[in-house]
């Protein structure tokens, strides 16, 4: 399988200069590179170093808006070309979207059935903030909240410069979201280990779990000051959920959150599978089937939904899983 | 009502009025069921009569409403309150499998 690591970020963040970095290491002269630049000129591929023929300028409009699907024939382009030897093996896609894009229908269109050609596969959301104006962006621009909020790793970006406010930014950033992973990049350098560490919801290894959830988060964190209203929280149910508990679960939460829910992620415990975790990942009402870990990451056996949204509350998610699970149970008791 | 399910559906009623941002009260009826009720409609909830092939029956003054599962009834108690509400159906994407 070959991952997909879509690298968001607003205007200015630093992202051509964190990819630019980034492919100069050794370790990933095998990436493939795809930048939607949104306007006129583009100039973001003059600023990134990397083999022509595995480079991808889209500048057919915004990704988030109408070109998702110049999107999914660029990646089957890349992999037919892949096959023919015409470019070389790469072994991951890097998208970097525009400064203005909403994440949120980019991951949407990667998940979808047809959306990716086969071998290819959505691994994760980085998301570039600038030390120095990211706290106004995240002030006056939903788009770059939207694109702290759904990202698995966050990088901190131009901490070099020295007028930064990384206490109030570093706040901000945790109470949009507690559960990435925050990394500085001074003069756009981070440790590219760190950086594309997420793993595929697909192919987890049990060991992997933690990190992609984010940490053990017990948290609930909102910002509401924000007219998005985005809230980041974590479910915990000590008791396993029987799998037709889970099925209606999510579709009650998509057919009531619809596009408010950002992203799901999470590890559950199913009844019926009590040494093998279930991992469920979605974005708005899009879910790939669960991946079934084959062991438990720890003795925490505790299934975990990390819940990231626009107005979702946490109190609600708590009750539509009890009513579901007492139904459930009075059904199987034979009422 | 008062099944450790009936319990659940009434708080989940109670804090789906909320998380819908709809103005309106729910109270326990003397049959058992469910009261709620709004500016404008009052939407009724109990248990299906045992004759029919439902678990729930979800009233308003238009029509009765058939419902399978507690999350059919919100599906219901939504769009009697909640008429502007576009719901969306979950879909499930394959990923493709880890070996290829």
């Amino acid at each position: 399988m070959i991952p997909i690591v879509v690298l968001t970020g607003f205007l200015g963040s630093g992202k051509t200069t964190l990819l630019g970095r980034l492919l100069r290491h050794p370790d990933f002269a095998r990436t493939a590179v795809i930048i939607n630049e949104f306007g006129e000129v583009g100039l973001d591929h003059d600023l990134v170093a990397v083999s022509e023929e595995s480079f991808i300028e889209l500048k057919t409009g915004c990704l988030c808006c109408a070109a998702r699907g110049d999107l999914a024939l660029t990646l089957e382009d890349l992999l037919r070309r892949r096959a023919a030897g015409t470019v070389s093996p790469f072994e991951r896609v890097a998208i970097e979207t525009s400064g203005l894009a909403d994440p949120a229908p980019i991951l949407h269109a990667l998940m979808r059935e047809g959306g990716l050609a086969a071998p290819l596969a959505l691994c994760g959301v980085v998301a570039t903030v600038d030390a120095v104006n990211g706290l106004a962006t995240l002030e006056r621009y939903p788009e770059s909240v939207k694109q702290v909020a759904v990202a698995d790793r966050l990088i901190l970006t131009k901490t070099d410069l020295g007028q930064t406010q990384p206490g109030d930014l570093s706040a901000c950033l945790a109470a949009l979201n507690p559960t990435a992973i925050r990394l500085e990049a001074s003069f756009g350098n981070v440790d590219p280990a760190r950086l594309f560490d997420m793993g595929l919801p697909a192919s987890l290894r049990a060991r992997d779990v933690p990190t992609w959830l984010g940490s053990d988060v017990h948290t609930h964190a909102s910002f509401k000051n924000h007219p998005a209203h985005l809230s980041c929280f974590t479910i915990l149910r000590a008791v396993p959920l029987k799998a037709v508990t889970l099925t209606l679960f999510l579709e009650a939460l998509a057919e009531h959150c619809g596009g408010d829910l950002l992203r799901l992620k999470g590890i559950v415990n199913i009844a019926e599978s009590p040494d093998r975790p279930a991992v469920i990942h979605g974005v708005q009402h899009v879910f790939h089937p669960p991946a079934w870990l084959d062991r438990w990451p720890s003795a925490d056996r505790r299934s975990r939904l990390v819940v990231i949204g626009r107005g979702i509350q946490q109190p609600w998610i708590e009750a539509l899983i009890d009513a579901i699970e007492a139904e459930v149970a009075e059904v199987a008791a034979g009422a | 009502m008062s099944s450790e399910l009936e319990v659940a559906v009434e708080a989940l009623l109670a804090h789906s009025l909320d998380a819908w941002r709809v103005c309106a009260n729910i109270s326990r009826e003397a049959d058992g069921g469910l009261l709620i009720v709004a500016a404008d409609k009052r939407v009724h909830i109990a248990r299906a009569p045992p004759n029919l092939p439902f678990r729930w029956a979800v009233a308003d003054a238009e029509r009765t409403r058939g419902a399978s599962s507690v999350t059919g009834v919100l599906r219901h108690v939504r769009a009697a309150l909640d008429p502007n509400h576009r719901s969306v159906r979950l879909r499930i994407e394959p990923l493709p499998p880890a070996s290829s």
